[in-house]
């Protein structure tokens, strides 16, 4: 009996190796985070960080294969090895840093932005009693639940596009999020959401995480993605997606 | 060395997850009040020679047994969360509608009463005729045959398939924060087994943890429904009711 | 073919219609109807499954050696005890994970082992998990919950097989064991048929768990397609549609609960020719 589940498992495992060539590196995205990752209207992952990853791996001479995780579990199942590296708009933070590694940034520190619904009246500067959305396990939930915690009360939902439904439906009065998705949210909603006092810098730009170990890995990217910095090509792809920039190219 | 780490990781779980078991059971006990008395008129309405009651009570049933739970949260959230502005904030009651420890127990009632009502409605068609018979003989009102005969009796015959309810009740009640907003540090014990593994990655003691509650108090559910058994069962001599732990399988 | 279908609705009932057309039948509304295809594998895969581990679980529980007995409890009452999800939720990372220890002990250098800090501890022991790996283990998990609730089922109907003719068959000199198998399990059916049929209810409902296990499941991307866009570069933009979505999805399994229902009614007819004995409750 214990040869037959062990001859199962090891048949299971050959099925699975092939699968493991050296050439091929599989990203992580999360597909609900517009202009950065999304599902255009063909159905395929599209964006800024679809491109730029397909960019790099043609750099760096490897073939990119794109997986989508849902947001709340993408470190864990880096860690566990679904995929080699996370492109999902995730900042470089020291709490993140402590289970995984990033590579150089690929797109700088935006503010972090509060919106709300044109007429709310909300003051930044005495919040209280209020309900502020954040998307869970961003670095935005994490600032939120230090500094508000204590007189407001903070709702965490799963994705950003349900953090931005409520706040439509009212049911949130402020929602802290990433400066770029918002503005892409606020200016598109035609008058209906806006944005409140100035923003936060929280957490660095934004990068690759990758595993510890894979410290090779991290060398080839950084190399291939600092090329496409200095050749324009990480540039062209900000302007097109987010109307900004320059930022790398001198 | 290792072994009492081990332990000690062990107890610590308990300790950690012992809060959020009790909004499971929250969710759980705020739901069977309100879904026993919805299930017992759904069941007498499908019963009922009111074609109209009737139908609408099979559809009620239908539809909600033969929907997944999972679609029905995400459904109610997403349907109340469009009204929010025209309907829950003119009354003033947004903060409490969209509240998940107010919705998580609306949708599980919703739910939980449809199955329940199939229950009773089984129940309801097993009551013995010759007893209805003898309470009408007896120039009973029809009020009273319903209160002294056909009640107790479906309850009686009911109770066992119900407990399963519960129970399986209880256990969905983990869906409740796989598809609501997770407010301040309100967490279930999915919820917080699954913040507990992305943490360290183990897998076998935070879910094992999980899972030992979850058994614990289903055995419990089935211990004290046991028990109300027993009641409902006083007047029968001679059949011997079992008081244990039997779970049966069918929902 | 689709174009001109689309040219011809609008041609006939106008822009609107034509449009609407068009946007639910774009490549992203294609990819959600397409996505059923996990919901169906996985049901019918997890109920092969089902069966094969209700009847193993049945075998068990009506062994005369009290250990197998005692296994066959255990694992009817700890699944009954425990909510699906957690099952769902578990079984691929515990498996995944005991995958990864077994190549470990095979694949890695005792060097390689002796300096790892991470896991797994060398990266040939690394297993990769694609939507197929997720399904099938999703397929395993649904038939190790619902194979319980199949085993109290089978095992109920195994009683329910009349004596006589199992004690007709060992009279006639079949072995114990084929008496088993060609009497017993060949005539338990048309008794747990009913019981079976209810089982299949429950597992087709819980197939709307996979994209807990990251698969891109019909919940998924109707969460996809309903959520609100404001940015016209991912396409039309709307409000948050999302309920309407997932008002189909309630429709979708109500459907699908209905047609199950035909089918087992017709497999009862079929099962109970010959058959005398069959009450219709």
């Amino acid at each position: 009996m214990k040869r037959l589940v062990l001859s199962a498992v090891l048949a299971v495992s050959m099925l699975a190796a092939p699968v493991m060539a050296s050439d091929t590196i599989r990203l992580g995205t999360e597909g609900a985070y517009a202009p950065y990752n999304y599902f255009d209207d063909s159905g395929k992952i599209a964006g800024y960080e679809i491109d730029l990853g397909n960019a790099i791996c043609k750099k760096a001479g490897l073939t990119c294969e794109w997986v989508v995780n849902e947001w709340d579990s993408i470190i864990p199942n880096l860690i566990a090895g679904n995929y080699d590296g996370i492109m999902a708009g995730m900042s470089i933070t020291d709490e993140r840093k402590k289970t995984i590694n990033f590579s150089d940034e690929y797109y700088p520190v935006a503010p972090s932005l509060y919106a709300a619904a044109a007429g709310h009246k909300v003051d930044l500067s005495a919040l209280k009693g209020k309900k502020i959305g954040v998307q869970g396990a961003t670095v935005q939930a994490a600032f939120a639940e230090q500094h508000y915690a204590a007189d407001n009360t903070i709702l965490s939902f799963e994705t950003f596009d349900q953090s931005v439904a409520d706040l439509m439906a009212g049911n949130i009065d402020v929602l802290l999020a990433d400066g770029d998705p918002l503005t892409s949210v606020v200016e598109g909603s035609k008058g209906a959401l806006v944005f409140v006092g100035d923003g936060v810098a929280i957490g660095g730009g934004v990068a690759i995480g990758l595993r510890k170990k894979d410290v090779e890995l991290a060398k080839k990217l950084n190399s291939a993605l600092a090329a496409l910095k200095s050749d324009g090509t990480v540039d062209k792809l900000i302007k097109k997606y987010f109307e900004k920039g320059p930022f790398y190219s001198k | 060395m290792f072994e009492t780490l081990q332990q000690t990781a062990f107890v610590q779980d308990i300790i950690i997850l012992a809060k959020p078991a009790l909004f499971n059971l929250y969710f759980a006990l705020a739901s069977i009040p309100m879904g026993f008395p919805f299930a017992v008129l759904l069941a007498i309405g499908k019963a009922s020679p009111n074609r109209l009651f009737s139908l609408v009570s099979r559809g009620y049933i239908y539809a909600f047994r033969g929907s997944p739970l999972f679609i029905q949260f995400f459904m109610c959230y997403s349907i109340m969360l469009a009204l929010n502005q025209s309907v829950w904030k003119p009354l003033g009651i947004n903060h409490i509608m969209l509240h998940p420890l107010f919705l998580g127990p609306f949708v599980l009632v919703l739910n939980t009463s449809a199955y329940a009502a199939e229950i009773f409605y089984g129940a309801l068609k097993t009551v013995p005729k010759g007893e209805v018979e003898a309470a009408q003989a007896y120039g009973m009102s029809r009020w009273n045959v319903f209160r002294i005969v056909t009640w107790p009796n479906m309850l009686r015959l009911a109770w066992p398939a119900y407990t399963n309810e519960m129970v399986f009740l209880f256990h969905a009640t983990t869906l409740v924060y796989f598809t609501l907003p997770v407010i301040n540090e309100q967490k279930d014990l999915m919820n917080k087994a699954s913040e507990l593994f992305e943490r360290d990655y183990n897998v076998f003691l935070h879910f094992s943890v999980a899972a030992l509650y979850f058994l614990l108090i289903s055995i419990f559910i089935f211990w004290l429904a046991g028990l109300m058994q027993k009641h409902l069962n006083r007047h029968i001599t001679g059949e011997k009711v079992r008081l244990f732990f039997k779970p049966r399988y069918l929902r | 073919m689709l174009e001109s279908v689309i040219t011809q609705i609008t041609q006939w009932l106008g822009e609107d219609a034509g449009a609407s057309l068009a946007y639910i039948t774009n490549g992203k509304h294609m990819a959600w109807y397409a996505s059923v295809r996990y919901t169906l594998i996985a049901a019918v895969g997890g109920a092969v499954c089902a069966v094969l581990f209700g009847l193993t679980g049945a075998a068990l529980k009506q062994s005369s050696f009290l250990p197998f007995k005692w296994i066959g409890d255990f694992y009817t009452t700890i699944v009954r005890g425990v909510p699906d999800v957690l099952f769902i939720l578990f079984f691929p990372l515990a498996f995944e994970k005991t995958v990864e220890f077994v190549l470990a002990r095979f694949t890695c250098s005792s060097e390689s082992l002796a300096v790892a800090t991470g896991w797994p501890p060398c990266d040939a022991a690394q297993w990769y998990l694609r939507t197929g790996d997720y399904l099938t283990m999703a397929c395993v998990s649904l038939g190790i919950v619902y194979g319980a609730f199949a085993a109290n089922v089978i095992h109920g109907a195994m009683q329910a097989v009349p004596k006589g003719q199992l004690e007709a068959a060992s009279a006639y000199g079949f072995t114990p064991k084929q008496v088993f198998w060609r009497f017993r399990v060949r005539q338990m059916w048309i008794y747990a048929l009913p019981g079976l049929s209810n089982v299949w209810m429950l597992l087709l409902k819980a197939t709307s768990l996979l994209s807990l296990l990251q698969i891109a499941d019909i919940v998924q991307w109707a969460g996809r397609l309903g959520s609100a866009n404001y940015f016209p570069g991912v396409g039309l933009v709307h409000p948050d549609w999302r309920w309407k979505y997932y008002f189909v999805l309630f429709l979708f399994f109500i459907l699908m609960t209905m047609l199950s229902e035909r089918f087992f009614e017709m497999l009862q007819r079929r099962a109970s020719r010959g058959m005398a004995l069959v009450e219709s409750n």
